[in-house]
């Protein structure tokens, strides 16, 4: 149905409304939060950087993909800009007649955005130092 | 004695169709922007080249050293640049030369130089398309001041129409450099003209960080997304463009076999890290 991406901090809540729906009895979301910690090293800070103009094409056309093919309303939003620990970076929702394409409609969507669009992200260490972080190319989720 | 020879490099105009400020644009492999190179010509045959400019104008990059010459008020186009240079100038002959003429060449700028010997106010090339005197490649001796002042007041502003009428002389081009007078004004023409075409490159994440920039525009033979990332990549030393990069062409995904136009932004992608 719809895919954001704004300045942290994104306003999802509006988004969960604008989903919920009478004939949905099942509404999953997952919430990507910005961890502190990666790989061994403390994590301060990131920064989400995005190619605007081709990340909201194909993350609109991802949410028309999953919608049609699990039959659910969904929507996403991602953030971009300056993240501290425990901030939401991404915020994903299926809403669905049952819990079982709900479900699978949000962890494929949350999957497809990881791989798909382009947001690149650089976390900041304690240190002060920070490296921009190359997602993985493997199609498996983790 | 002949008059001393000055060059004009006209600069001044809005550039509105290339949509850029042409004197600034690199053509070819050399790395000179179209001022740049105007300059290198002129200074062979020029004792002192003057930068024209409009008024409240900066000047094009790599001629800031020259001095300026700024358009009269009230009237615009190649004449308020020509005329503003006699009134600095008087007794100088001036070689105007725009600065969109990318295929002038010594033996061009030669046989105007030679051709004063005959005395004429004005000398100028016959248009290879049309035979009309080509005014902004062209040699303007100090009696063409007062000339140009009378029409100016009558308000013919046009240098090619002033020519015609006051009977330039007229030089037929060399055999070798018929398209010498070929001017470009769109991106477009420089790629009908050189086969190289003018690409936005966007930069983001690491990528950026690495090439210290956002855009920038750059001059390819490359016909290909795919060709085009090869040779950026040998010729430039980003080790993020090493290992998988996807292609983007104006704003989607782009397969490395996509053709290239003039005027197309790409970007290069390392893998995604949202979420």
């Amino acid at each position: 149905m719809s895919f954001f991406i704004e300045s942290h901090p994104i306003d999802f809540e509006s988004l969960r409304e604008s989903l919920a729906s009478p004939d949905c009895g099942g509404f999953v979301f997952f919430e990507g939060r910005v961890r502190n910690h990666h790989e061994g090293r403390d994590v301060v800070g990131l920064h989400y950087e995005a190619y605007l103009e081709l990340a909201q094409k194909e993350g609109r056309r991802l949410v028309d993909e999953v919608s049609r093919k699990f039959g659910v309303r969904a929507a996403a939003i991602h953030a971009v800009g300056d993240l501290k620990p425990g901030d939401l970076a991404v915020w994903v929702g299926a809403a669905a007649a049952h819990r079982e394409e709900a479900f699978a409609a949000c962890r494929e969507l949350i999957d497809a955005i990881k791989l798909r669009v382009p947001i690149w992200k650089r976390e900041t260490y304690t240190d002060g130092h920070g490296e921009w972080i190359e997602g993985c190319r493997c199609a498996s989720p983790h | 004695m002949k008059p001393p020879l000055f060059g004009l490099l006209l600069a001044g105009g809005r550039s509105t169709r290339m949509g850029r400020d042409k004197a600034s644009m690199v053509m070819g492999k050399d790395g000179l922007n179209q001022g740049q190179r105007a300059v290198q010509e002129l200074s062979a045959f020029c004792q002192k080249i003057y930068l024209s400019l409009r008024d409240g104008q900066a000047p094009p990059e790599g001629c800031e050293n020259l001095e300026v010459v700024r358009d009269n008020l009230g009237i615009s186009g190649p004449m308020a640049g020509i005329l503003a240079a006699f009134e600095r100038e008087p007794d100088a002959a001036w070689l105007v030369m725009a600065c969109d003429l990318p295929f002038v060449t010594p033996e061009v700028l030669a046989k105007l130089v030679q051709a004063r010997a005959d005395g004429a106010n004005f000398i100028a090339y016959a248009s290879a398309t049309d035979g009309l005197p080509e005014p902004l490649c062209a040699i303007y001796e100090p009696g063409a001041r007062a000339i140009l002042q009378r029409h100016a007041e009558r308000n013919h502003l046009c240098p090619r129409h002033i020519m015609i009428e006051e009977r330039a002389t007229l030089l037929e081009l060399p055999p070798s450099s018929r398209r010498a007078l070929e001017n470009m004004n769109t991106p477009e023409d420089i790629a009908a003209a050189t086969g190289e075409k003018q690409i936005h490159i966007g930069w983001f994440g690491a990528l950026a960080e690495e090439r210290g920039c956002r855009e920038e525009t750059v001059v390819t033979s490359a016909q290909t997304a795919g060709a085009f990332l090869e040779e950026f990549s040998n010729t430039h030393n980003l080790s993020g463009l090493r290992g998988h990069v996807r292609i983007a062409v104006n704003d989607e995904f782009a397969q490395p076999d996509h053709p290239l136009r003039t005027g197309d932004k790409v970007v290069f992608l390392r893998p995604f890290s949202g979420g």
